[in-house]
């Protein structure tokens, strides 16, 4: 009986512990590539998919390379580089601007009744929302959450010691990102580096 | 007579007012009350100081790349403040030590090693980071449920680069030389200044407005950028980073676990771009290392 009841909660167990997976993803190839068995650039070619090639991109990943599968049941790694989403995405809000922005988040406070911040979000079915704007606007600081927050740091050698443990090791890079602007000395109307196309 | 020589002086005062910049409602005004208020013609004391949380607005307003250290971090503690008032920290403390290990030991190899970096995960469900001048460092419960250990990194990357980069204090000048902060105080909740302390009215609507409308975009590529190379650099993958634009350019739009993230960023579609532009192919290299699950690393540390 005891046996019972413990292959019932070993069974139970992974659905409780399980964390929200990410869905598979309907997606399209940027440009004619190689479909490849193995991640990497060693991996040998499988097939050849041309640009806006249909695939769907599951959730395995080895450093830059995705595994897909195609429409014709061909599954292999492409670059995640290479593929792009499927349906145009919907128009997201653009974080930019900061008066445009700013402007935009007074809008905000004003939208339905006008007495307090609408609630823009829907709840999922099960009523969850995440942190969003009307939660912001009603914070009160909250200043002795700050300093038990402070009290949670790691010490240099605390971190030092974890990271010799994990292992994290240091990687030096004399490279730089190839669109990086120097950190600004003086912003004034200094103009930022083009992008590379 | 007393009072014909003062209609004379306010009058010679007005003659030598700088010319209203509109841009800068504040600094126009202290400089009017400067003007009419001289100590020796009114036999008065001069005017008391403005509270030392206003002068914070001003110095920001007046010349961002100056401000010293011990304010920055000051700014960014009143920010941090309005953060935790939204949402607490999350009570999982092996959690919160994990994350401090971790976001401290990228901070070591960053331009910036030896802030105060304070890292912390809030109690949401939702998908969000945020940061904070000075070295302060938030995520979501939801987003650390989410992400393998790479992939956390790469986040943390990104928001300290937003620190080094000082970007929060770019765009918190910006408002206030705009003159927001007077529209935001007519339209957002008040609060009482004895429960507000040392936090002044003008960097509570000015900290809300900017966690809800997010920063420039350019600020945003820059972060991914810097992030990756710094992830890189602490021994991370540095395509963790870039997973989780993949993971969020798929997720529904109106999905409220991520409507805060999507409407503060640029499209992720648009961060990838950015980003293979940024790399290239460089950084391939330093990939391919095994993911770690976070849970899994959790264990390690008991």
């Amino acid at each position: 009986m005891i046996r019972t009841a413990l292959r019932a909660v070993a069974l139970a167990l992974p659905v409780l512990l399980a964390l929200p997976a990410w869905a598979q993803e309907e997606a399209l190839t940027r440009r004619p590539t190689e479909l490849r068995d193995a991640p990497g650039d060693k991996g040998r070619s499988v097939a050849i998919l041309p640009a806006q090639a249909a695939v769907t991109r599951t959730n395995e990943r080895q450093g830059p390379w995705v595994q897909v599968r195609t429409a014709g049941g061909a599954t292999g790694w492409v670059h995640l580089f290479d593929i792009g989403p499927a349906a145009a995405a919907a128009p997201a809000q653009d974080g930019g601007g900061v008066i445009g922005g700013a402007l935009r988040g007074v809008t905000s406070l004003f939208g339905g009744s006008g007495s307090s911040p609408r609630r823009t979000q829907a709840a999922t079915t099960a009523g969850i929302r995440g942190l969003d704007a009307e939660d912001l606007a009603n914070a009160q600081p909250d200043a002795a959450a700050v300093r038990h927050m402070e009290g949670l740091r790691a010490s240099e050698n605390d971190a030092r010691a974890f990271a010799s443990r994990a292992p994290w090791k240091p990687v030096a890079i004399a490279d730089t990102p190839a669109s990086s602007r120097v950190a600004p000395a003086s912003a004034n109307g200094a103009p930022r580096a083009e992008q590379a196309p | 007579m007393k009072k014909a020589s003062l209609l004379a002086a306010v009058l010679c005062a007005a003659c030598l007012l700088p010319s209203a910049r509109a841009q800068d409602p504040a600094k126009a005004l202290g400089g009017l009350l400067r003007q009419l208020t001289p100590p020796n013609l009114l036999n008065q004391p001069a005017p008391a100081r403005t509270p030392a949380a206003n002068d914070l607005i001003q110095m920001l307003a007046d010349s961002v790349d100056t401000i010293d250290e011990p304010r920055e971090i000051e700014v960014g503690r009143q920010l941090a403040s309005v953060l935790l008032g939204s949402k607490p920290l999350d009570r999982d403390a092996a959690l919160q030590r994990y994350v401090n290990r971790l976001g401290r030991w990228i901070a070591l190899q960053s331009p910036r090693p030896q802030l105060p970096w304070t890292f912390g995960v809030l109690d949401d469900p939702g998908f969000n980071a945020f940061a904070a001048p000075g070295g302060y460092v938030f995520v979501t419960r939801g987003l650390v449920d989410r992400v393998d250990e790479a992939e956390l990194a790469g986040i943390l990357a990104h928001e300290i680069s937003h620190v080094t980069g000082r970007h929060h204090l770019k765009a918190l000048a910006a408002k206030a030389r705009s003159g927001l902060a007077a529209q935001l105080l007519a339209s957002q909740i008040r609060t009482n200044n004895a429960v507000t302390g040392a936090i002044s009215q003008q960097m509570l609507a000015l900290g809300r407005d900017l966690y809800a409308s997010g920063l420039d975009q350019s600020d945003e590529y820059e972060s991914d950028a810097r992030g990756v190379y710094l992830a890189a650099r602490a021994g991370f993958d540095p395509y963790g980073l870039p997973a989780v634009l993949q993971q969020l350019r798929a997720a529904a739009p109106d999905n409220p676990l991520f409507t805060l993230t999507l409407s503060t960023h640029p499209p992720a579609q648009n961060r990838l771009e950015q980003l293979e532009a940024a790399m290239g192919s460089r950084l391939d290299a330093y990939s391919g290392k095994p993911p770690v699950a976070i849970a899994r690393r959790l264990q390690q540390q008991r």
